[in-house]
């Protein structure tokens, strides 16, 4: 092992993850150097438009948090059981357009109903949207790392066929839906914010998913199975497939979900191009926050941030909002780098 | 004549964490000569021999080679001093052939892109030649077993030719049989000159083959001798240290009692005509027939690979059969023989390992239906357990990758004694272990069936020592089959015949 090891393995997890950010950074700065930008004024207007006021940061970070706490949730309760569900995108896409077709299709039922209804439906579509995935695995063998993939590409496109189709506008002008019933929509949580209850919704899934991993038999099962197959099957006697089965569906409800929270909580509508990729950013912020549901949210926050720090550097900085994309994969490979290394450092240390 | 030393180390340190593996620990290596490095599991052994190899650096102290000091940072480095390791883990290519990962790492004399084949093989045969090593060159590996295997390990380290081989647990993975054609091989390469280090958890094994040996405790050395200057009982004493001295209780073979019959009773387990298949589709278990009752210990004796693995899942309720009928208790103890793969969860502390066992049990469990885990007084019971069984860590939060071999093996032991109320299944428990490990594990199965109400034991191994000095009845497994051994032909003798007579039907 190298002295870079060496350091990260003093250095302890959070510290070196922390190092990988600040790492980040400075690579993201020379980069903007590079472009002819000021870097410095494209900090700062990254920072205000996130975090610079109580309004950009409840109308903006917050309600862009949302999607990526959930879907980051639906990935670490995935990765924490051993399934590498890369699937968010598709099963959120799902989860929307089932949204949108029933509050569409809600007239003029009461909130009580048809909330739940909708936040239902778009759970069940998830969940349909992880089962194929699913049997093939189980059934067949086939590694979901491609099918939940390919099912993305099915997803995206089934959202863009309903707003072309069934599903578009009664103009037929936009590749979008008419906006939803007004009981389908989720209620403000900060009054004169855009934040809405899905943020709540989130937390409160954040911390059940957190207990039912450390305190419940079944998240044990779950994490067990996850930890090692081997080992839970044979010292455990547990039933790998079953936890296989409840960890990849529970993971398309919870992104599902995240389709149905961004319609009936932000957008009020269908339409192409929903999400910017929240189902694979997921990925970034279930891994950064080492699959831990608490650290989801401060690391879903933290991007969520990161994406709405980015439209107002594009609009004070004049810096294209893309730009952010490729911050955010930098983030991506300097944790996954991170990660290995501690991972072989530890391991090595382990093996005398 | 004096031997001279290819290499000596002095005073070496090394720390993993807050682990001092090694305090001060000395070897010297003479040529000519066999030399067996002893001692507990976690006594720095396999340590010291990867420092010499290049593997880890040390902290503090000296390796010398030819009486320069040097710093071995990488295995290249030793192999450019002359010092080659044979690993305990084979670390060969299944798919490619016994010549295809000789050629592996080597340097074609000549230069340049193409592998050197035709000279390999010249070389490798004139090797074998020399030392009696022989390997089919065009199988390929997958096709080997084991103890070819690592006789093509030893090839691939000849190949450069070292003055120094190092043996880490070399007989760990050996039927009897192949122990002695590897000591045979190694007494070779000895009197040609060459040095030989090896770890090897069973004395008697080393005292088979070492002219010398050094003998470690707490990651010191304690002892180095000629071998005829050594005996059993004192090298048991310098392993463990004087205060605990009953080499008899300790020599797990030395000494253990006859076993006693059990009384009768009604089978807590029985097979009948139970048949499971490999992953390959062939009756790995081929017809299997057997009462097992409370008190008793069933010994199950074989060369590895005969179904032992098959019935052992199956009599510990794993595994249903692909034919037959197996009546099998639930409350059954499972040590399975991979404790690193089976056994337990290496990222999960040893709370939650003890978990994967005994979170199904009322007494850990709260809540509506059970659904919640009572982590608090599953670490209480781990605590209790690390004392009872005495495994070496500083408590129940510590990862389980950590601990040494012995002391995993010792938790899955205490884990698993905890679940057999009923019965216990024990698959090659003491493979790996050292003396002292071994016996905890002899002496905790014995135990067992005085224990009341006490369980069945049906005991796997291929250590025909361990189930001749364990069982109440014999089995021996042929291919899937088991053959009961009748009470005349319990000996190493009788029982070895009938293992030696499947070995030989299996090739011929």
């Amino acid at each position: 092992m190298g002295a870079m090891g060496e350091l990260l393995r003093r250095l302890g997890p959070a510290w070196a993850t922390l190092l990988a950010l600040l790492g980040t950074v400075l690579v993201a700065g020379l980069l903007l150097v590079a472009g002819g930008y000021d870097p410095f004024v494209a900090a700062g207007a990254l920072v205000s438009g996130a975090v610079g006021s109580p309004e950009a940061f409840l109308s903006v970070t917050l309600v862009r948090s949302v999607p990526l706490i959930l879907t980051g949730l639906a990935v670490a309760l995935a990765f924490r059981a051993g399934v590498w569900n890369i699937g968010a995108e598709g099963q959120l896409y799902a989860g929307a357009v089932a949204a949108a077709w029933v509050g569409l299709s809600g007239g003029d039922l009461p909130a009580w109903i048809l909330l739940p209804a909708v936040l239902a439906a778009s759970a069940v579509a998830g969940v349909a949207w992880a089962l194929v995935p699913t049997v093939m695995k189980l059934r067949l063998g086939v590694g979901e790392v491609i099918t939940t993939l390919l099912m993305n590409f099915v997803g995206i496109n089934l959202a863009a066929w309903a707003v072309h189709g069934p599903l578009q506008e009664a103009r037929g002008v936009f590749p979008q839906t008419d906006p939803i019933a007004a009981g389908a929509r989720l209620p403000a949580l900060v009054p004169g914010s855009r934040l809405h209850v899905g943020f709540l919704l989130a937390l409160v899934l954040a911390a059940l998913l957190w207990g039912v991993l450390r305190w419940s038999r079944a998240g044990f099962v779950l994490r067990s199975v996850g930890a090692s197959q081997p080992a839970a099957r044979v010292a455990g006697r547990m039933n790998a497939p079953r936890a296989v089965f409840v960890a990849f569906l529970a993971s398309g409800a919870l992104a599902g979900l995240a389709g149905g929270v961004e319609v009936s909580g932000v957008t009020f509508a269908l339409y192409e191009g929903l999400s910017p990729g929240w189902g694979y950013t997921a990925i970034a912020v279930a891994l950064l926050a080492g699959l831990h549901p608490g650290a989801v949210v401060a690391t879903g926050i933290l991007f969520g941030a990161l994406e709405g720090g980015a439209g107002s550097m594009q609009r004070v900085a004049g810096i294209p909002a893309t730009w952010v994309i490729a911050v955010e994969a930098l983030v991506i490979l300097s944790v996954l780098a991170v990660d290995q290394l501690r991972r072989r450092v530890v391991r090595a240390a382990a093996h005398g | 004549m004096t031997p001279t030393v290819p290499a000596r180390l002095q005073g070496i340190t090394k720390r993993f964490g807050t682990v001092e593996a090694l305090r001060g620990a000395e070897l010297v290596v003479r040529a000519g000569e066999v030399h067996g490095v002893l001692g507990e599991n976690g006594a720095g052994k396999s340590t010291l021999l990867n420092i010499l190899a290049g593997m880890l650096l040390p902290d503090a102290g000296t390796v010398k080679v030819d009486g320069r000091v040097r710093v071995l940072r990488r295995p290249r480095d030793a192999w450019r001093a002359g010092v080659g390791m044979v690993h305990q883990h084979f670390t060969l290519v299944p798919a490619l052939s016994v010549l295809e990962n000789l050629a592996l790492g080597l340097r074609s004399a000549a230069g340049g892109l193409r592998l050197p084949y035709a000279e390999l093989e010249r070389r490798v045969e004139a090797l074998s030649a020399g030392t009696g090593l022989a390997v089919p060159l065009d199988a390929t590996v997958e096709q080997l077993g084991v103890g070819a295997r690592q006789r093509v390990e030893v090839l691939k380290a000849l190949l450069r030719e070292p003055r120094i081989l190092v043996l880490d647990e070399p007989t760990a993975v050996l039927a009897p049989s192949e122990v002695q054609t590897l000591f045979a091989l190694l007494r070779g390469l000895a009197d040609q000159g060459r040095a030989v280090v090896l770890v090897a958890h069973k004395l008697d094994e080393v005292l088979d083959v070492a002219d010398r040996v050094t003998v470690l405790r707490r990651g010191r050395t304690v002892l180095e001798a000629a071998r005829s200057d050594v005996d059993l009982p004192g090298l048991i004493r310098a392993m463990v240290g004087s205060d605990e001295a009953d080499p008899v209780a300790i020599g797990a073979f030395h000494g253990a009692e006859t076993p006693v019959a059990p009384t009768g009773g009604e089978p807590v387990a029985s097979l009948a005509g139970v048949r499971v298949r490999d992953g390959r589709g062939a009756w790995a278990l081929d017809g299997a027939t057997l009462d097992v009752r409370r008190g008793e210990v069933v010994g199950v004796a074989g060369v590895e690979g005969n179904g032992q693995h098959e019935l052992a899942l199956v009599l510990s309720g794993r595994v249903a059969p692909g034919e037959g009928s197996a009546r099998v208790p639930g409350d059954v103890g499972f040590i399975p023989q991979d404790r690193t793969v089976e056994g337990l969860v290496g990222d999960f502390d040893l709370t939650a390992n003890v978990a994967l066992a005994l979170h199904r049990e009322g007494a850990y469990a709260s809540g509506p239906g059970g659904l919640l885990v009572r982590w608090g007084a599953l670490r209480r019971r781990t605590g209790e357990l690390l004392e009872k069984f005495d495994v070496l860590a500083s408590g129940p939060g510590v990862r389980a990758g950590t601990l040494s071999g012995g002391n995993q093996q010792r938790l899955v032991v205490a884990r698993e004694l905890e679940m057999a109320r009923d019965l216990l299944v024990a698959e090659n428990p003491t493979r790996g272990l050292d003396v002292g490990a071994a016996s905890f594990v002899h002496d905790e199965l014995r135990r067992l069936t005085r224990r009341d109400p006490c369980p069945g034991v049906v005991l796997l191994s291929t250590d025909l020592d361990e189930v001749l000095a364990l069982s109440h009845r014999i089995f021996v497994m042929v291919r899937g089959r088991l053959t009961p051994v009748p009470e005349g032909a319990r000996s190493r003798e009788g029982v070895g015949a009938l293992m030696l007579a499947a070995a030989h039907g299996r090739h011929g």
